[in-house]
């Protein structure tokens, strides 16, 4: 595990399921219609049971760059931060990532939450490329943990090596 | 139309075009002469002889157009006397969409027969790859991928639900062959074996699973299973997509070195084979020191060595073998699984054509997650029920799970007389075990006790059949003949589970199954989908609600009725005797 303080919060970076860390709230990467489809949406749907669901069905469609909190049912986290970024190559990637990025962490602190987990934001199936992730998600959690904050812990969890290694490799220069 | 008009998605499908182009493709695209003679090797073409669109050149024709346009030189030069267009529009895009994903299943049998060398399968797939990068697919592509990136594995398995199956098997086989010690090991560390499977043994076919650990079990085999990065299939292959083809393969590959695995064996699978043997290491720019064997050749090595011993005479039927297009197109994988099908079974009569000519299942490429072209799917198939009918033959097997599903949904939908099996299944079928000690004659405790299970079928015989067996069994049975009453039935009994028929008059199965899925009260009610028909596939990987938590091929038997009732409904054990 590679960690680093920025002033009273620690930022991880950890290898694991995202969906199943017991966290106060973990950020799941949203469609504009907020249906959970497949993938962490998977996980959801079968461990949170049929509340997530329908909390969404009152609060969707939204904009890309926002983002929309609802409880996590059985889940083991408490809540879920349902982050809408952007999605294969469409405009502004970069605008609406760091947006999206802070959408979550003005719910989070909204919400009071702790401890926070992030997915590597739009890498994989949305095809944001790993350097361009790294290099938003690192930016703008310095810049938001540098000021006043609630969160105490927030982690990055990544799934495999080839996520791990470039983020690793980001932590240094942090 | 102009470039100033073009769409983003068509721009950044444009900007992406010359990095998606090897030598291979480039030469693919610049070297077809329009021989035609690859047009009666594609099972399309030959299933719809009146329709030109479905030739392979045609198809190939559609990116070749582009290609001319942006890159070669004639085509920016002289574009009217090369045919070179443009893409502009996001029509246009799901335009190619419709010909890349539902008129061409990869299957390579094209390329065989083209005297250029051209190899249109891989052109097609880096087309399929450019229009996924732009978010351009079919709903089941991109519900199968993301679980894929996301999950790990291509049907969303979740960790604990393969670790309860594993489990679950285990049970049951330790049971079978009366030997505490038969069981699923997992994640061991310096196995000589480490057993890699196909999703949709966990979630459709845990026999498949079980039968495989049979073998393992006889052969003495230090072997295991690993926890996590178990899928050995790659989505990456059909949908085009390098960077999940590598990122799928990474994980399995370091998950057997994690375990120091000697030997990393595939299970029957050819698009997963070719992935994780062939395709893989290149896709993640990285060699791996992994040794890789199919399971096929894994099982004809144990007969060989004398290290399991097989009775023929214990598969009785009439057996034909189908290549799958990438164990034999791909992989040359051709004779293993006919010498090992010889050695477990006696009466084995050839396919034609066969080997690298035979024709695809029609369910290759990612088709069967495709449910918008299932009627294109299953016209195209008519060559090869023609193929499957003329060996006479009452079994077909296959060394593919693909292939499983391909060719069951063809043969019911030309009402051909034959089942599908896997060597893996007639293997174990055929292993000579020590007899059991035979159990003291007594009472038993029935293995669904206490269990209500809701019966939906609309033919008399089969609502009798299934309660009658279920109720054989310790189940409380509520037999329901009207797709209409289903939802009230359930609201009023909450069964445990439901077994429910696709095709009934008035409503669909599926209906009925949306209409539980949507109904807080019935939501979580276990379903268990009976069907002869291929729209299932349409419930499995559309996912508007969720999936059936089971599904039976019609005909059923009550061996794998019951199996998969138990594991369904997670109940370990079958009957057990007791004394009275
Ligand atoms: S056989 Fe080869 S050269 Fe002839 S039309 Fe087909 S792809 Fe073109
Ligand atoms: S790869 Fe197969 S399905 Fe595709 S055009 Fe060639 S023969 Fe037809």
């Amino acid at each position: 595990m590679t960690e680093k303080k920025i002033k009273d919060t620690t930022l991880r970076l950890v290898r694991g399921d995202i969906a199943a860390m017991e966290v106060d709230a973990f950020v799941f990467y949203a469609r504009p219609d907020l249906q959970l489809g497949s993938g962490f949406g998977t996980a959801i749907t079968q461990r949170g049971g049929p509340a997530v669901k329908k909390e969404l069905e009152k609060l969707g469609p939204v904009a890309t760059g926002s983002a929309v909190v609802t409880a996590a049912g059985e889940m083991k986290c408490k809540r879920i931060i349902h982050a809408v970024g952007p999605r294969f190559q469409e405009e502004d990637e970069e605008r609406k990532l760091r947006e999206v990025m802070r959408a979550s962490l003005k719910k989070a602190e909204e919400g009071g939450v702790k401890t926070l987990a992030f997915p590597p934001m739009g890498t994989g199936f949305y095809g944001i490329t790993l350097d361009l992730c790294r290099k938003v998600m690192l930016d703008e959690l310095r810049r938001h943990l540098e000021g006043p904050t609630a969160l105490r812990e927030v982690s990055i969890v990544v799934k495999d090596s080839r996520e791990q290694t470039p983020f690793e490799e980001a932590f240094k220069s942090l | 139309m102009s470039d100033a008009t073009r769409s983003h998605k068509a721009k950044k499908f444009l900007e992406r075009l010359p990095k998606k182009l090897s030598r291979q493709i480039v030469g693919s695209l610049v070297g077809c002469v329009h021989c035609g003679m690859c047009t009666q090797s594609c099972h399309y073409m030959l299933s719809n002889p009146e329709d030109p669109t479905f030739a392979p050149a045609h198809k190939a024709d559609q990116l070749r157009k582009i290609f001319k346009r942006h890159i070669d030189w004639t085509g920016r030069v002289f574009p009217w006397w090369v045919s070179a267009k443009s893409v502009f529009t996001d029509s246009e895009l799901e335009d190619l969409k419709d010909i890349a994903f539902g008129k061409c299943t990869n299957c390579r049998r094209c390329t065989f027969n083209c005297p250029m060398g051209v190899d249109f399968a891989s052109a097609n797939r880096t087309l399929r790859g450019l229009l996924v990068h732009v978010g351009v697919m079919p709903e089941g592509v991109a519900v199968v991928s993301k679980d894929q990136w996301e999950i790990g594995n291509q049907m969303g398995v979740l960790k604990e639900d393969y670790i309860e199956t594993l489990e679950w098997m285990s049970d049951e086989l330790s049971g079978e062959l009366g030997d505490a010690g038969a069981r699923i090991p997992i994640d061991v560390k310096n196995a000589a074996v480490v057993y890699s499977i196909n999703p949709r043994e966990v979630k459709y076919d845990p026999r498949s699973i079980s039968d495989a650990a049979k073998i393992f079990w006889a052969a003495r085999e230090n072997w295991c299973m690993p926890s996590e990065c178990w899928d050995m299939t790659n989505f990456g292959l059909f949908s085009g997509d390098d960077d999940l083809g590598g990122a799928a393969g990474r994980r399995l590959f370091e998950k057997v070195m994690e375990l120091k695995g000697r030997k990393l064996v595939i299970s029957e699978c050819g698009h997963g084979y070719r992935s994780t043997r062939c395709e893989a290491q290149n896709w993640a720019g990285q060699s791996f020191p992994v040794d890789m064997e199919s399971s096929v050749i894994t099982m004809l090595r144990y007969i060989k060595e004398g290290r399991i011993k097989v009775d023929k005479a214990k598969n009785k039927e009439s057996y034909t073998f189908h290549d799958s297009c990438n164990n034999a197109r791909s992989c040359g994988l051709t004779e293993e699984p006919r010498e090992l099908l010889n050695l477990v079974a006696p009466d084995f009569r050839e396919m034609h054509p066969n080997r690298a000519e035979n024709y695809c299942c029609t369910g290759g490429g990612g088709a069967m997650s495709m449910s918008e072209y299932t009627p294109r799917r299953l016209k195209s198939a008519k060559i090869k029920a023609e193929q499957l009918k003329a060996t006479g033959a009452t079994v077909v097997v296959t060394s593919c799970h693909n292939c499983v599903d391909g060719l069951s949904d063809l043969i019911k939908h030309y009402k051909l007389d034959m089942k599908v099996t896997q060597l893996v299944n007639l293997v174990a079928e055929a292993l000579v075990i020590p007899a059991k000690v035979a159990a003291p004659a007594a009472g038993k405790v029935l293995a669904l006790a206490g269990r209500t299970i809701m019966v939906v079928d609309d033919e008399p015989d089969a609502l009798t059949f299934f309660s009658a067996l279920l109720a054989d069994h310790g189940a409380r049975t509520i037999p329901v003949s009207d797709p209409n009453e289903v939802l009230k039935a359930a609201r009023k009994e909450k069964p445990d589970l439901i077994t429910l028929d696709i095709s009934m008059p008035g409503k669909d199965g599926g209906e009925v199954l949306c209409e539980l899925r949507k109904n807080p009260e019935t939501e979580a009610i276990k379903v268990c989908v009976i069907t002869g028909r291929p729209e299932l596939r349409k419930l499995i990987y559309d996912r508007t609600v969720r999936p059936p938590e089971g599904y039976l091929d019609k005909p059923v038997d009550e061996a794998k009725l019951l199996t998969n009732v138990r594991k369904i409904l997670e109940l370990a054990h079958e009957d057990v005797p007791v004394e009275s």
